[in-house]
């Protein structure tokens, strides 16, 4: 006897309905299916070497929760399986990889990849499908004015770290060590990064301006070869301050022709950069000493965050090497989205968005809290912690005070008084 | 007066450099008539093999010179015979030999990211930050290095092409190689060693952008886009008109940030090809064959 079809059809529709990832999510932690989450980075291409880092930060993370039987869903321990795709830094393919996860492998939620532009692109077909997407890697302000709803950034804005650099000088500058008013040269790339740089700056500024004045006001392409003509002018302009934003490559070979052009100024940074390896072994110590850099994070905080220590602790352990803030921010990212998940207590995307942005999580980042504001587009707000090259080859905290494990040195004692 | 006097110092250093990236484009188009793509490419490999010997011997990049110039010119040499000479000559063999080459350099540069990452590097001597006093300015030594070198360079191309069987040879095949094949003259082997000098300048200038700036596997698409507008303004084929373009580029780009945004004085560059090209579509010195 063969079944009647109407039966047969019935049958087949309520075996696709209860099998679908839909049908999946909706019943929460029931099943052992694992909690598939999808990323991508760039594991190779221009951006290969931070995607590298970013990788170590995800693994780490999924390896703690896994080793702790998995993530807490709806009353079951549920194992978290990473599936991670390379990008190969450009954007077509972050883009087209997100789709194919979403779509093709089913993932339930999405970790976000390295660098503004890849975010930027990506963080479109995770909106479109409604699936949550945190990431550690996009921190152009641009990206969260877009009015998404999924998106959710652990790395604060550009235009923070602009502002944090001017209140250390702020600081040393209520204190006699820098003049007043002081007379700023500011070069930014001409790129988004560059631009919320120089509004953090020029919004300090623009509040402050019995205190500073900025003669210099300049942007330069990125990756230029020749910065001569333009360190010309900030030198014609006898300034104080010399801030920049630039990328590694930008700031050793712009500070490489700023040393051959014999010029020192009270106070140098370049933005993010200045105590990498890299740029020491290629300007040599001397040269880069008492150079300032804000960052997102350093593994320093340890000392006075508990989170911060947790990680460090764990990631020396795993990797033997001392984590850096791509490591930190990738793993945090990941941790978000796994407390978001414990605290939905379900796969439900929806669910899950909802937990993520009323997150308020104690945070291995500056100011030990980790939230995601509305009113910044759901990017987190955490400041930036400002470092000072020191001639012995350290990089200390110099500021924010509560987190400081040195004082901070000006005038740039570099420089023939 | 003293910042024109540092904008003209400025400019005849980076002069220097522009036509050390351009001389070695230039003088394959001048002979083939291909537009070399993987020069790009080279450049990239000439300043990873001196960071190497740098590393490796602790060669000082000035004297690894002769080595990767020798190691470029085996390299152009054996991408020549083993795929360029088998495409069409002339305007024929424009589409392929831009894929070609395009394909050499991606070739290149992929295998750079396999064997270095994409770190940055850098090779950094006791005088990469040295600079001494002129005219109420200073002037970094590896820059000076640079544009004695960038001299230098044609003048020893100028003597080659002129004074040496070669050279000649390879002034004739550039004027008519049809001819050339008729009075004996092995076309093929003179384009061979055409190929490789090329390949082996390019090599010399990505060596000596490494003494002055970080690189990575996507290091030398800037360069050779530099390289193209030199090489255009400059005429098609003539290494005067190389030399003497590379400080007209290198002019406008220093004075221009006197009244534009810094950005912006590159982009200057480009306008300037494109007026030249609608102006004078030879270039600036015509279309001379390696004159």
């Amino acid at each position: 006897m063969t079944p009647r079809p109407a039966v047969l059809r019935l049958f087949l529709a309520a075996t696709l309905l209860l099998g679908s990832p839909a049908a999946a999510r909706a019943q929460g932690g029931g099943g052992a299916r694992p909690v598939k989450i999808g990323a991508t980075l760039p594991l190779t291409g221009a951006e290969a070497r931070i995607g590298g880092f970013f990788k170590e930060g995800y693994d780490l993370a999924f390896e703690q929760a896994n080793a702790r039987g998995g993530l807490q869903v709806g009353g079951t321990k549920v194992p978290v399986q990473l599936l991670l795709q390379d990008d190969t830094s450009t954007q077509a393919t972050a883009v087209s990889l997100a789709d194919r996860l979403i779509n093709s492998d089913r993932v339930d939620f999405l970790l976000g990849t390295y660098a503004s532009h890849l975010v930027q692109a990506q963080s479109g077909v995770a909106e479109q499908n409604r699936v949550p997407y945190v990431n550690g890697g996009g921190g152009a302000t641009d990206i969260y004015r877009r009015g998404y709803k999924y998106l959710f950034g652990l790395i604060a804005p550009v235009e923070l770290l602009g502002d944090t650099l001017m209140s250390w000088i702020d600081a040393e500058q209520k204190a006699g060590r820098l003049p007043r008013p002081a007379r700023i040269a500011l070069l930014w790339e001409n790129t988004a990064h560059g631009k919320d740089f120089r509004k953090g700056v020029s919004d300090f500024v623009g509040k402050r301006k019995d205190a500073y004045q900025i003669l210099v006001d300049d942007s330069f392409e990125l990756s230029g070869k020749d910065f001569s003509a333009l360190l010309g002018k900030v030198k014609a302009a006898g300034v104080d301050l010399f801030l920049v934003d630039a990328h590694l490559p930008d700031y050793i070979t712009m500070h490489r022709q700023y040393i051959g052009a014999a010029m020192c100024n009270k106070a140098e940074s370049y933005g993010a950069r200045g105590s990498e390896k890299a740029a020491v072994d290629a300007l040599g110590q001397a040269n880069v000493d008492y150079v300032l850099s804000s960052v997102w994070w350093n593994a320093q905080l340890a000392r006075t965050n508990p989170q911060a220590k947790v990680f460090v602790d764990a990631f020396q352990a795993r990797y033997h090497k001392e984590p850096e803030w791509f490591q930190a921010l990738a793993y945090e990212s990941a941790r978000a989205l796994f407390t978001a998940i414990e605290q939905a207590g379900t796969l439900d995307r929806k669910a899950v968005r909802d937990r993520l942005a009323a997150l308020k999580i104690p945070s291995l980042l500056p100011g030990g809290t980790l939230e995601f504001p509305a009113d910044h587009g759901q990017q987190a707000q955490n400041t930036f912690v400002v470092q000072q090259n020191m001639p012995d080859g350290t990089a200390p905290i110099v500021f924010p005070p509560e987190v400081a494990t040195a004082k901070g040195v000006a005038p740039n004692p570099r420089c023939p008084r | 007066m003293q910042r024109l006097v540092d904008l003209a110092v400025s400019a005849v250093l980076l002069a220097g450099l522009y036509a050390a990236m351009a001389y070695g484009l230039g003088l394959v188009y001048g002979v083939l008539r291909v537009v070399n793509l993987a020069h790009a490419g080279v450049i990239m490999a000439g300043a990873y093999a001196g960071w190497v010997l740098h590393r490796a011997l602790g060669l000082d990049p000035y004297l690894s010179l002769p080595l990767v110039v020798a190691g470029s010119f085996v390299l152009g040499v054996g991408v020549y015979v083993l795929l360029v000479r088998h495409l069409p000559r002339g305007a024929a063999g424009g589409p392929q030999s831009l894929l070609l080459l395009f394909g050499v350099w991606l070739v290149l540069r992929n295998v750079a990211y396999l064997l270095f990452t994409g770190d940055d590097h850098v090779i950094r001597t006791g005088y990469s930050t040295r600079a001494v006093p002129f005219l109420g300015t200073w002037l970094p030594v590896n820059r000076l290095a640079v544009f004695g070198i960038a001299v230098a360079v044609p003048l020893a191309l100028h003597l080659l092409l002129r004074h040496t069987y070669a050279g000649r040879a390879i002034r004739a095949v550039a004027q008519n190689a049809d001819s050339c094949t008729l009075v004996g003259i092995d076309v093929e082997r003179v384009y061979a060693l055409t190929f490789g000098l090329g390949t082996a300048l390019a090599g010399l200038a990505g060596l000596l952008s490494a003494t002055l700036f970080s690189f990575n596997p996507a290091f030398g698409s800037s360069e050779l886009l530099k390289s193209f507008v030199v090489v255009v303004l400059g005429g098609l084929g003539s290494i005067a008109g190389t030399g003497v373009a590379a400080l007209i580029l290198a002019s406008v780009e220093a004075y221009s940030i006197l009244v534009l945004p810094a950005y912006l004085t590159s982009a200057v560059g480009f306008v300037m090809l494109v007026v030249v090209l609608v102006l004078r579509p030879g270039g600036l010195f015509g279309q001379r064959v390696l004159g």
